[in-house]
């Protein structure tokens, strides 16, 4: 056994760690609400299991020095890449994603714990560059790093955890120093390739981006799920309907009520009190992983969090920002509070991680 | 170096600033939306989801019908209907239930129990009120669709059994899927308050039979009444079934077991399809159709004579004579009996020091195996068992299927006993006795057997070795011709030995035999009688008088091209060949009497013990 500093243990973020439980279990009660039975089978009692299972995996990453991690990053890549290519060739598909793995008695969708795998590999290959700004080779390379593991979850048809990729890159590239001509260029590209994109793109993709700009258009097709959506938010006003009382989720308006919209019956049964408090949970996870960033021991450590964060806010922007009908319909779940284990259980290991780089700032 | 890092974590913290204004301002904005939809738009969308009403009404899919061999409707299904409420439409819950009393005669409490019931279902689940209404209830219901619209009618149709009590073990019946079954995936695709097969057939061909439930989705108004409908979704009814039964011998052997305890078993030895399987006493599924009451179910559980209960196949008895069948083929394959000894019976024997009687007290007299058969003597088959050993015997008998399931195609089917030293040495920790041979001989003692067994046992005599899987599926919709095989293994019986066994069985029903109750002019039917002690026979004296001893009877005919083999097993029906041998009788009568097969009765070399292979004397005897 390693001894742990005392100082480490004393720098335990109690506010932080309720956070994440006062998250989980507005998720557990809102799937309660919404789906039937009590059982350990029913969405409920996983959900119960996933936390606990969640509760775990922190506890055992926290031990971790993330130094342990960076060390042995190319293997932990390399092994990730190969689960993902087992995935595509035994994978069992859902909904039309092919990116869950049977294991046993339970599956497991592998591109959630592979996002943390490639922000470790980003901060750490960014972390050990010296110059102030990343040259077109780095920034290649770090490309690479990122959009390998995104390419093959993007083939297992899983958009919308492929694309969480991007903003890890993203955002670590531009705290690693992104030169304003490279930046220019790369927008110039993304112009360039909107279009393309657009007619590659799969039709109900098409008709969910055009939705957010006129959802009447198509009211009972493609629009619908955002409209209701905006029902269920709005006619939850300022308490909510109640425990078990949302219609709107209990008659089948809302589509994939306990997972991607999960928000939503949250919103119409708790009313505006219950949503703003787990946007502001929300936004105190995000403001604690800045401060950590900004203290944390080194470049590394705090490339990391920022990594983490960047998927963080990326989650919640685009989930909540669907649900409230502000951006197209994409299949991510919300963090901590949607049904579903593979997520709920990389979110854990990630605060983890990253409180573990926060209690570890003054020890070595 | 550390300078180096020093100022490169400045840059990073510099770097970083810059993203927080974003975040804060992302926030801001979702945060924002939620004040515009909830606070400042949140009266206007609280209209539009009281408006935003769909009602799902479920379309349950009716079951398969099952049919007998001949196609004949065993069971099918009737609509009915349940009365539901639905209590997001519920305005006064005093109101409701003050109609459901004075317009539905319900009681109140009963009414507050079902309430109470569903508390933890979602709010805009029907709960049922009242299970298949009656047409004056659904008068009422639609009459007062307009100002009780929280009251509504649901379609379920209803399992009908077209001949109530008959076949009922072997047919089963439905329920409502339990809780705890729907969590355990028990019945695969179903979902609460399917029905689902609980016993016999039901239960076995469940998959089979169940359909896919529809919905109905119609749009209601804010009050709860229909406003439109939204979509349908036909339910389909499932797979129809078709059984080996044969419904005009079942409704004999049903009649002729009426005010008696025991089980008649049918099927054709040739391929193991049961023709009759009747136990009585029965119940009648259609009881069960609709929630059974309480009273009744007790009734029905407490019974001592066990209603519930199949005798052919979920009791085992005491074999009794029947099983002088299984030593005649045990000795005839040990070799013991190649060269037809004899035994004199003089009525009793002793063996290690204990006195085994004949039924026959005065005694048979020089047998030889047929004529210990049709006689059943109990003296000859001592001897063979003696001979034969326990090993032996067990042997043989698991090779006729006792002690192990024949695997029917029914639940809850038992295995019986066939004792050995070691299943005693496993079961009671003790040493076998070889005076327990002796009793076992005459199928005494610890053996244990379902009529099935029996039937399984005499078909493979019949046919010369053809152990057959009985089964009661004929035929289904839903499993493509030509897929459903049954195994059947050929035992090691040589023909030649198995016609020795028929040659007894049929001297035992047409020579004045123990079986000749059975007996019918012109029809070759051979059988075996048993007659099982409950009670020692001293005991028997001062015992009440109705502890009578179980009676079997096990046949089947022709004796040359057997297509029919039956076991009759009556408890407390006295002896084997007064109580049992008739009743078979009926069930071969009817068969002959549906098929008329052109049977003439076969002018047979007379049975060789009587002309006979030389002399008594010069037979060599096994009892020297």
């Amino acid at each position: 056994m390693i001894k742990l500093d005392q100082r480490f243990i004393l720098d335990f973020d109690w506010l932080w760690f309720l956070a994440i439980l006062a998250l989980s279990g507005a998720g557990v009660v809102a799937i309660w609400s919404t789906t039937d039975g009590t059982s350990l089978n029913s969405y409920f009692g996983k959900q119960i299991i996933y936390v606990c299972c969640g509760l775990l995996v922190f506890l055992t990453v926290l031990y971790f020095n993330y130094h342990f991690f960076s060390d042995f990053i190319t293997i932990i890549y390399l092994a990730g890449l190969a689960v993902l290519g087992l995935v595509l060739l035994i994978g069992r598909t859902t909904h039309g994603n092919k990116s869950w793995i049977d294991v046993g008695i339970f599956s497991f969708q592998p591109s959630e714990l592979v996002k943390i795998v490639v922000i470790i590999a980003l901060a750490k290959y960014y972390s050990g560059l010296d110059g102030e700004y990343l040259g077109i080779r780095e920034l290649l390379v770090g490309a690479a790093i990122a959009f390998v593991p995104a390419l093959m979850v993007l083939s297992e048809h899983d958009l919308g955890t492929a694309i969480t990729f991007f903003p890890i890159w993203a955002v670590l590239s531009c705290l690693a120093g992104i030169r304003r001509k490279h930046l220019i260029i790369l927008i110039a590209i993304a112009i360039a390739a909107a279009p393309i994109a657009w007619f590659l793109m799969r039709g109900y993709r098409q008709g969910r981006i055009e939705t957010v700009f006129n959802p009447q258009n198509d009211a009972r097709r493609l629009g619908y799920q955002t409209i209701q959506s905006e029902i269920a938010i709005g006619s939850g006003k300022f308490l909510g309907k109640g425990f078990k009382q949302g219609s709107q989720g209990h008659l089948g308006f809302l589509p994939a009520r306990h997972t991607d919209f999960v928000f939503a019956v949250l919103s119409e049964e708790r009313g505006f009190l219950g949503s703003i408090a787990v946007l502001g949970l929300f936004l105190f996870l995000c403001l604690r992983l800045f401060r950590t960033a900004r203290d944390a021991k080194d470049k590394l450590g705090s490339m990391i969090v920022v990594g983490v964060l960047s998927v963080l806010i990326f989650h919640i922007v685009i989930n909540i920002g669907m649900v409230e009908g502000l951006l197209p319909i994409i299949g991510i779940p919300l963090p901590f509070v949607s049904a579903g284990g593979s997520s709920l259980i990389s979110y854990f290991a990630s605060m983890s991680l990253c409180m573990g780089i926060r209690m570890r700032r003054y020890v070595n | 170096m550390v300078l180096q890092q020093e100022s490169n974590r400045q840059l990073i913290q510099q770097r970083l600033n810059l993203f927080r204004f974003p975040v804060l301002f992302i926030f801001f904005i979702l945060a924002a939306r939620l004040w515009q939809l909830q606070i400042i738009q949140g009266a206007e969308y609280a209209v539009k989801a009281e408006h935003n009403r769909i009602r799902t009404i479920e379309l349950f899919a009716p079951r398969g019908t099952i049919s007998d061999r001949f196609n004949t409707p065993l069971v099918e299904n009737r609509p009915s209907f349940d009365v539901l409420l639905y209590r997001e439409a519920m305005k006064d819950k005093a109101a409701t239930i003050r109609f459901l009393v004075e317009k539905l005669s319900m009681k109140s409490e009963d009414i507050e129990a079902r309430l109470r019931r569903s508390k933890g279902a979602g709010l805009y689940r029907p709960i049922l009120i009242k299970e298949d209404a009656g047409m004056e209830d659904i008068s009422v219901v639609e009459a007062h669709r307009r100002d009780h619209p929280e009251i509504q009618l649901g379609p379920e149709p209803r399992r009908l059994y077209r001949y109530d009590k008959l076949a009922a073990h072997l047919i089963g019946y439905v329920s409502e899927i339990s809780e705890q079954e729907l969590a355990a995936r028990t019945f695969p695709g179903g979902t609460s308050r399917s029905l689902v097969g609980r016993t016999g057939v039901e239960r076995t061909y469940n998959q089979l039979l169940v359909g896919k439930d529809g919905e109905r989705q119609v749009l209601v108004d804010s009050v709860g009444r229909e406003v439109g409908p939204v979509s349908e979704t036909e339910s389909v009814i499932g797979g129809e079934v078709q059984l080996t039964l044969d419904l005009d011998l079942q409704s004999v052997a049903e009649k002729a077991l009426e005010g008696k305890v025991g089980a008649i078993v049918a099927m054709d030895p040739r391929n193991g399809e049961i023709l009759v399987m009747a136990s009585a006493p029965s119940f009648d599924p259609n009881a069960f159709s609709t929630r059974i009451s309480g009273d009744d179910w007790n009734e029905l559980i407490n019974d001592p004579d066990r209603p519930m209960q199949n005798r052919a196949i979920q009791n085992s008895y005491s074999p009794g004579s029947i099983f002088k069948l299984i030593m005649s083929d045990a000795g005839l394959e040990e070799g013991l009996l190649d060269d037809n000894p004899a035994v004199f019976c003089k009525g009793s024997a002793e063996y290690y020091g204990r006195i085994f009687h004949c039924h026959d007290k005065k005694g048979h007299g020089t047998v030889h195996l047929e004529q210990a058969i049709a006689k059943s003597c109990n003296i000859f088959f001592y001897e063979l068992g003696r001979r034969l050993g326990i090993s032996k015997i067990a042997k043989h008998a698991h090779d006729l299927g006792l002690g192990e399931r024949t695997g029917i195609d029914l639940p809850g089917e038992k295995a019986g006993v066939m004792p050995s030293p070691e299943w005693k040495e496993q079961v009671h920790h003790t040493k076998w006795y070889a005076g327990e041979t002796i009793s076992v001989s005459i199928g005494q003692g610890a053996v244990s057997v379902t009529p099935l067994q029996i039937l399984r046992a005499v078909s493979a005599i019949a046919t010369g070795g053809l152990l057959t899987t009985p089964h009661v599926l004929l035929r289904a919709e839903e499993i493509p011709e030509g897929e459903l095989k049954w195994p059947v293994s050929h035992i090691p019986l040589g023909e030649e030995h198995a016609r020795r066994i028929r040659e007894g069985m049929w001297e035992s029903v047409n020579n004045w035999g123990t079986g000749h109750n059975a007996a019918i002019p012109g029809h070759d039917i051979c059988g075996k009688t048993g007659t099982v002690q409950v009670i020692g026979n001293e005991k028997k004296q001062q015992a009440r008088e109705d502890i009578e001893d179980h009676s079997w009877f096990a046949g089947f005919s022709s004796r040359d091209n057997p297509e029919i083999a039956v076991v009759v097993f009556i408890e407390h029906g006295g002896m084997g060949g007064i109580a049992a041998a008739p009743i078979a009788r009926e069930v071969f009568s009817a068969y002959f009497e549906k098929h008329k097969p052109k049977m003439i009765t076969s002018s047979s070399p007379a049975p060789d013990f009587v002309t006979g292979k030389g002399s008594v004397a010069s037979s060599p005897h096994l009892n020297d």
